[in-house]
């Protein structure tokens, strides 16, 4: 597998960073937001603390005076997280009590109810202040309470952060759902890919769009109109290869007819042996036509998908077993039998075609007086079918070889195109049968054999 | 011993059509060719034959249509296709319409000669009430069997077996398939006694030149009588 990226990270990658920088300030927007309503409970203690203290300012003859008893100081100024400071300015600005030095309220803001609320910096450390405009005598004094901000800052980081968990945990939530929503919106797809990956290659059959989800149909669509383009063009290979061959045959057969006829009509031991050639000649030729059809028949594409059907290979050999025993007679070779069920998903007709290629094979290559076996059954839960002889053998070395086109073991006499076990191993993948090439029995002669997928 | 027999051919290969004649005439058969289907409808109708050897392949109507036709006519010739497509579908095609025998093209002849005997002679053994097979003769209507003339004494099982082998001379017949025919309803016969009557039947026969073959794992296969100093040459003839 290449390291590409699947759609689940790439969505996953497109959405983290937004969400991520979106989560960031969101945060820092509650907290400025939290400041707003925290500094407003807060003002309105500070603003009762002016009033208080407005109210301790005596006016008496133009002389302004202001009255704070120690222990009253002492409880104003006490606060748990926050230093309290005050100043009371006469109507000229002058300080008349507090903490001189106290920065007044910005030119030109506008008093609410008597009352200007702001920042401004003490000390260095940044205060929020509240000016109460207060009568004194027949004019106006200002007196000014302020704080420092430690508990408003800690109740807006509280009201920021109470928002920000569950966004965080929402957000966590929500790529959670992306990630196993595309895993879950993709399981169609997964399907349709593993439907055509079980597919075998003759199976040209349309997928069925129903079971597509809607966003696939395209894929689907373009896939069965490419199974119909590879089938249609398959099978008018295969009406092509039907007709070649079925042409080449019958005036095949005639040649060997009249071929027969001459050699029976008892010619002289010349022309007889030039006849016999011919004969031979006209056989082989017959035998490479149909091998020919039977490759192309199991090819991939060979469009009979239509012919798989359940197949009981004893059968197979049931049927054929009449042609082959003539066969062997011929040529003196005991072929014998031992069959059992063996039933395999398969295309009669070719199963047919590579149990005649194996024992065509055995017979080819072995001498008058073997023994050819063929067997079928069911071994550790795999259907089987094999044909073992007694004859040479086949060398390691070859065994790969000799499933080849076309190829001939050296120094071999028989009249072989070297096509059969080439077909046979095509036969093998369209079943995906595994091929078997060994000794036979105490390790003489020859057994090849095809195993079948269980069940 | 088959007779002189009247054969039809239909095949539209003049070659082949010509090839097989000659064959068959030197078998002493009176044969007929025709090239079309239409042709051998008509031919068949009008006189009788004892064999049609039927080429699927033909111009007009095709060698099934054929077929077709004459057994929907109520005519039982025994008939032998010949095709030269896809043996295995055309096969189980012809024997479905009532073909009796199959042979793929290209084919040896002495193959062809010998099925064409052996669907005559099964032809001949269903209207005939004697079997001959060489110089065997079974009597069925007897139930009496002679061997060169002389009498041959079968137990009833050994006779059974024969007559299964006999109808299918050049076929293998499976143990199983003897023992579904020579065993009587509910009875359990193991191939083991099979094996036994055929050994007996060996001891008789083999001495008269008729050939019982073991096919390995398989069954049996009784061979075609061949006269002894004519290797090669046909039977009957």
């Amino acid at each position: 597998m290449t390291t590409r990226r699947t759609l689940r990270s790439h969505l996953l990658r497109l959405l983290l960073p937004p969400v991520a920088v979106l989560l960031v300030l969101g945060t820092v927007g509650a907290y400025y937001l939290a400041l707003d309503p925290a500094n407003e409970a807060y003002d309105q203690a500070l603003i009762d603390v002016a009033i208080a203290l407005g109210e301790r300012i005596r006016g008496d003859d133009g002389k302004l005076a202001f009255d704070l008893p120690g222990a009253a100081e002492q409880v104003l100024r006490t606060d748990r997280y926050d230093t309290i400071y005050y100043l009371v300015r006469n109507p000229d600005g002058s300080r008349l009590a507090g903490d001189s030095g106290l920065p007044p309220p910005p030119h030109g803001a506008e008093p609410e109810d008597g009352v200007i609320a702001y920042d401004g910096l003490y000390h260095e450390q940044a205060l929020r202040l509240v000016a109460l405009l207060v009568p004194c005598g027949g004019r106006i004094c200002t007196v000014q309470v302020a704080e420092t901000t430690k508990k408003r800052r800690a109740l807006a980081s509280d009201i920021a952060l109470a928002g920000v968990v569950p966004s965080a945990v929402i957000t966590l939530l929500l790529l959670g759902l992306v990630w196993f929503g595309v895993k879950r919106g993709l399981t169609p797809l997964e399907d349709l890919s593993r439907e055509i990956r079980a597919r075998s290659a003759r199976d040209l059959q349309p997928i069925d769009p129903a079971r597509a989800p809607e966003e696939a149909l395209p894929l689907v669509a373009a896939l069965n109109q490419l199974f119909g383009r590879v089938g249609e063009a398959s099978a008018n290979q295969q009406r092509f290869l039907a007709n070649a061959a079925h042409q080449l045959r019958t005036p095949l057969a005639g040649l060997q007819a009249h071929t027969e006829l001459a050699l029976s009509h008892d010619p002289p031991a010349e022309q007889r042996a030039q006849l016999e050639q011919l004969r031979t000649a006209t056989i082989r030729t017959a035998r490479l036509a149909n091998q020919l059809l039977a490759l192309a028949r199991a090819e991939p594409g060979g469009a009979r998908a239509d012919a798989v059907a359940t197949v009981n290979l004893r059968s197979v050999v049931e049927d054929a077993a009449d042609e082959w025993v003539h066969r062997a007679m011929a040529k003196e070779i005991d072929l014998g039998f031992e069959l059992a069920d063996a039933p395999v998903a398969g295309d009669a007709l070719l199963l047919r075609e590579a149990l005649g290629n194996l024992i065509h094979n055995a017979l080819e290559y072995s001498p008058p007086g073997a023994r050819v076996t063929v067997r079928t059954g069911v071994r550790n839960q795999h259907p089987f079918l094999e044909v073992e002889d007694d004859g040479p053998g086949i060398p390691p070395a070859e065994r790969e070889r000799v499933l080849e086109r076309f190829y001939r073991m050296a120094g071999t006499a028989g009249t072989g195109s070297g096509l059969g076990l080439s077909i046979v191993r095509e036969i093998a993948v369209a079943h995906r049968a595994e091929i078997e090439i060994g000794a036979g029995e105490a390790g003489r002669g020859c057994r090849l054999g095809l195993t079948f997928p269980h069940g | 011993m088959i007779g002189r027999v009247r054969v039809l051919i239909v095949e539209d290969d003049a070659a082949l059509a010509s090839g097989i004649a000659r064959i068959l005439e030197g078998e002493g058969h009176a044969v007929d060719v025709m090239a079309k289907g239409e042709q051998a409808v008509l031919g068949a109708r009008q006189e009788r034959f004892d064999l049609i050897i039927l080429d699927v392949g033909l111009p007009g109507i095709d060698g099934f249509e054929v077929l077709r036709r004459l057994r929907a006519a109520g005519d039982r010739t025994p008939v032998l296709v010949l095709t030269a497509r896809d043996a295995l579908d055309d096969r189980v095609h012809g024997l479905d319409l009532g073909a009796d025998d199959y042979m793929a093209k290209p084919f040896a002849m002495p193959e062809l000669a010998a099925r064409v005997r052996a669907l005559v002679r099964r032809s001949q053994a269903q209207t005939g009430p004697k079997i001959v097979h060489g110089p065997l003769v079974l009597d069925t209507l007897a139930r009496r069997a002679t061997l060169n003339g002389a009498p041959l004494d079968l137990a009833a099982r050994e006779w059974a077996v024969l007559e299964v082998l006999l109808a299918r001379v050049e076929k293998i017949v499976s143990k199983e398939a003897i023992i579904q025919a020579v065993a009587s309803w509910g009875e359990e016969l193991t191939p083991n006694a099979i094996e036994v009557y055929v050994s007996r039947l060996r001891a008789k026969l083999d001495g008269a030149g008729i050939k019982i073959r073991t096919v390995r794992g398989f069954g049996y296969m009784l061979e075609e009588y061949r006269e002894v100093g004519a290797e090669g040459a046909p039977a009957g003839s």
